[in-house]
């Protein structure tokens, strides 16, 4: 039994992490109506940033979030400036490919520039746990995890009370009638992907201390979003959130229960089966889904 | 003969009821016109006649048999066809190869398939545009490619959604010669329409929607006398073509 | 009937074409060829449809794989062995086809991901039978009836004959009905349905031709490299986004894309392989990458369309001209 919530407490830290990664991509979903298979690779670049700023300048990881963050939304922006915006108004099959060119791309240059070895950093406290009624909680998780929440909180409100925020939402809701109300579209679609592109960055810092990168560590990342996204419902970020926690506790029990070389099998089974049986998500699907064929 | 048998159809959208226990029939080789402000539910009963939709009561007959649960290309084989309100072309495939789509599915012989998609093709008039692009085509001429479409499914009956929109008022002229030749071959025909005079010259017979309800039935003249209709229509932009 | 003679003259020349020149990597880089032109034809059955896989690799492998497990521990032929082979595939592709065939673009090309990716890591785990990571070995038995041979020759021409089959077959398609419904599926599958099209049934047909025509290509390339282990069978670079790529770049749903794209693409791959890769590793699929990325910003109809469009049908509007009130001048 204290297996059991050890495990369980293990997999909701995860979780948090998980749905700082989630809910940069279904924000970036909802606004834009992208589906970027280069997902996980933002989160590998800022997992290999953080390496590097911490092995080469002794910086704190979580210190370091300061320049991952603002980094990565420049690269968001970029992505969407430069390889996003002139295929537009293509089908969606030249959006799939596009995107998955820079998936090939940017894995590929991170083999190169970091070869295929497995990375991680050591900090001072990456061992240390708390004991908290016969469980124990790393720390590192702990951190991550309120450092996931407080973030989700702040995006939260970002959304429900400053101009920029409603206007991402009017965008997600009909992007013609919110154009016609004045709102500069293309920049807001810059701005969103900056922000989504930023969170997952976060959540790449926020987790090296206690894992591993590696070049093809993106494309885990981005399926792994994508399960969690499809999960909560495409577009709904209250279920991103729910779905990410959920998906930490499923990778604990399965992990621990089954085998960890099938972890990953089972959430691809999961993902499998929630667009069998209920392609919607758990939650409810937001805007935008008709036009991937989930209902 | 009756032909199509609606009864009691409702369908409800989560807490709005978009189509409220609507009964009529149409009897083969009539011309029936259904009209009503927007959002009056028009669209939505095609849909549910043609299987895009489930309704969420009541139950349709098509020839005396009940198809109310069938899928839409089910229906399409028992010879209920359609257009859409906006036309929809299949890109990437000439007006000739766009027609043939649906006489494939009853030919499956490529030669026999593109004979009788040029022959529907010459019915509306679009046979010398048969390699062109849809989207070169004039509006009035996609228009014309839908409903050639939806004829080469051979049906009995045909549901046509505002087929007239967005024609002027010489197209329109051009296109009802059209409708009527569609049913002296023997075609029953179901239409939506909001240019008023065309239809109630087309018609034998009209139906009135409002808010998903059946509020009038009968011929162009009762119709249009009917205060009740009138009432649905004041400070509706009605289009007088 | 310029056509007709053109293909015989090619099919003559790669008929002879070893007997006059039979350097060993010469053969390898055209069999090669012949292999993508086959597989990026059978993946191209189902982008016809609009339905684009990035997992074809899970026919591959569940084909390969039975029939390399029939071969190494029954001793079963391939040439039997093949029937089982897509028994399975076909199994597979059933299993795929009922909840996912619903699904529309990106959303599809994830979940294919995902089912190649589920059958990869059970491959990996599933040692009994599969023997995990370190894969199972075809045992060098030279002959017929193994499949395996001390020259590359007879390879070429049974994948000259897969790679043939698979374009006549994609060609007899195009052309027919399911053809033609496929490409209305992939505009618009809501008008094609009231157009009496039963749109499940039509994409079944063509995902199981494509995951067949898949699942053969793995039993016999298995037999060429004589091996199989789970990274490689179920790779999604080589065997799903390679013929991604050659597709596009040939151009997406013609007949003849997939073969100008190989032929332009494998010899490239090879290259870039084998010069940059050795440079530096990851460089080649780098740059892959970006191929991929400049294609589709600058041609995404690929080079077939052009090119056809210079030739014969899909000229711009052969309509008479209209005056003004739309009658025919």
């Amino acid at each position: 039994m204290e297996l059991f919530i050890q495990v369980l407490v293990s997999g909701l830290l995860l979780g948090g992490v998980y749905a700082l990664l989630s809910v940069g991509l279904t924000l970036i979903f909802g606004v834009v109506r992208i589906i970027n298979f280069a997902h996980g690779e933002l989160m590998m670049m800022a997992m290999y940033l953080t390496y590097w700023l911490c092995q080469a300048h002794q910086i704190d990881p979580y210190l370091s979030v300061i320049i991952v963050a603002p980094a990565l939304f420049l690269v968001g922006m970029g992505v969407q400036r430069f390889i996003i915006q002139p295929i537009f108004d293509s089908s969606a099959l030249m959006k799939i490919f596009v995107t998955v060119g820079l998936f090939i791309a940017l894995q590929n240059l991170a083999l190169m520039l970091f070869k295929a070895d497995f990375r991680t950093i050591q900090t001072s406290y990456a061992m240390s746990t708390l004991e908290v009624g016969g469980i124990s909680i790393s720390v590192p998780r702990l951190i991550a995890f309120c450092f996931a929440l407080v973030l989700l909180g702040g995006l939260f409100m970002l959304l429900k009370l400053t101009l920029v925020g409603k206007a991402m939402r009017a965008v997600a809701e009909n992007r013609v009638v919110a154009e016609l109300m004045g709102i500069r579209v293309q920049r807001l679609y810059l701005i969103t992907f900056g922000l989504g592109s930023a969170m997952t960055g976060i959540a790449g810092a926020l987790l090296l201390p206690f894992t591993y990168v590696f070049p093809t560590v993106g494309a885990i990342y981005t399926l792994l979003a994508f399960v969690v996204v499809v999960l909560g419902g495409l577009g709904n970020m209250a279920g991103a959130f729910l779905g990410g926690l959920f998906i930490g506790l499923i990778e604990s029990i399965s992990g621990v229960y089954i085998s960890p070389a099938l972890k990953e099998a089972v959430y691809f089974v999961i993902f499998i089966l929630t667009l069998l049986v209920r392609p919607q998500g758990l939650f409810g699907v937001g805007k935008g889904t008709e036009e991937v064929g989930l209902k | 003969m009756r032909l199509l048998q609606v009864d009691r159809l409702s369908k409800h959208f989560g807490g709005v009821t978009a189509v409220n226990e609507v009964i009529f029939e149409i009897r083969q080789g009539e011309i029936v016109g259904l009209i009503g402000p927007n959002g009056a539910g028009k669209t939505t009963v095609f849909n549910l006649i043609s299987g895009l939709l489930h309704p969420s009561q009541g139950r349709i007959y098509f020839g005396g048999k009940d198809i109310t649960g069938l899928r839409p290309h089910q229906k399409s084989l028992l010879g209920i066809g359609r257009t859409f309100q906006i036309v929809r072309p299949f890109d990437g495939m000439t007006v000739l190869e766009n027609v043939m789509v649906p006489t494939l599915v009853r030919h499956r012989n490529p030669q026999k398939a593109r004979e009788m998609a040029r022959g529907v093709l010459r019915d509306v008039g679009l046979d010398a545009f048969c390699e062109a692009n849809p989207q070169n085509l004039p509006y009035a001429y996609r228009k014309r490619l839908e409903v050639a479409r939806a004829l080469a499914t051979e049906p009995k009956l045909l549901l046509l959604d505002e087929v007239l929109a967005g024609l002027n008022s010489r197209e329109v002229s051009e296109a009802l010669p059209l409708i009527h030749r569609i049913r002296e071959r023997g075609v029953t025909i179901f239409m939506i329409e909001h240019i008023m005079t065309a239809l109630m010259s087309v018609s034998d017979r009209v139906l009135v929607l409002e808010q998903g309800e059946l509020i009038a039935e009968g011929t162009p003249k009762e119709v249009t006398e009917n205060p009740r209709v009138i009432k649905a229509y004041l400070g509706e932009n009605v289009s007088i073509g | 009937m310029k056509q007709r003679h053109l293909l015989m003259a090619l099919a003559a020349g790669l008929l002879v074409l070893p007997i006059f020149y039979s350097a060993p990597y010469f053969l390898h880089l055209v069999i090669m060829i012949f292999f993508y032109i086959a597989l990026t034809e059978a993946w191209n059955i189902l982008a016809l449809c609009g339905k684009v896989s990035l997992g074809h690799a899970a026919f591959f492998g569940l084909a390969a794989y039975t029939s390399a497990i029939l071969c190494i521990k029954k001793g079963v032929t391939p040439w039997i062995g093949l029937f089982p082979a897509l028994l399975v595939t076909f199994i597979g592709a059933a299993a795929l086809a009922i909840p996912l065939l619903r699904l529309r673009g990106p959303m599809f090309t994830l979940a294919s991901i995902a089912f190649a990716e589920v059958l990869r890591r059970v491959a990996m785990v599933w040692r009994d039978l599969t023997a995990g990571a370190e894969g199972l070995t075809i045992p060098f038995v030279p002959g017929w009836q193994n499949l395996t041979f001390t020259t590359k020759i007879p390879y070429y021409y049974i994948f000259l004959i897969l790679a043939a089959g698979s374009v006549y077959i994609v060609h007899r398609l195009y052309y027919s009905a399911t053809g033609h419904h496929l490409r209305a599926i992939a505009s618009d599958e809501e008008a094609a349905q009231a157009l009496g099209i039963n749109t499940q049934k039509t994409q079944l047909i063509a995902l199981f031709w494509s995951a067949g025509i898949t699942g053969l290509l793995g039993v016999f390339y298995t037999q060429y490299v004589y091996m199989i282990e789970p990274e490689w069978a179920f790779s999604s670079a080589l065997f799903c986004l390679q013929p991604a790529l050659n597709g596009i770049i040939g151009g997406l749903g013609t007949v003849w894309g997939p073969v100008i794209g190989s032929v332009l693409m494998t010899p490239l791959g090879e290259y870039l392989r084998s010069y940059l890769g050795a440079l530096q590793q990851g460089l080649n699929f780098f740059v892959y990458g970006l191929v991929l990325i400049g294609v589709v910003m600058v041609l995404p109809g690929g080079i077939v369309s052009p090119l056809l469009s210079l030739f014969k049908r899909w000229t711009p509007s052969k309509a008479p001209a209209l005056d003004q009130g739309g009658k025919v001048r």
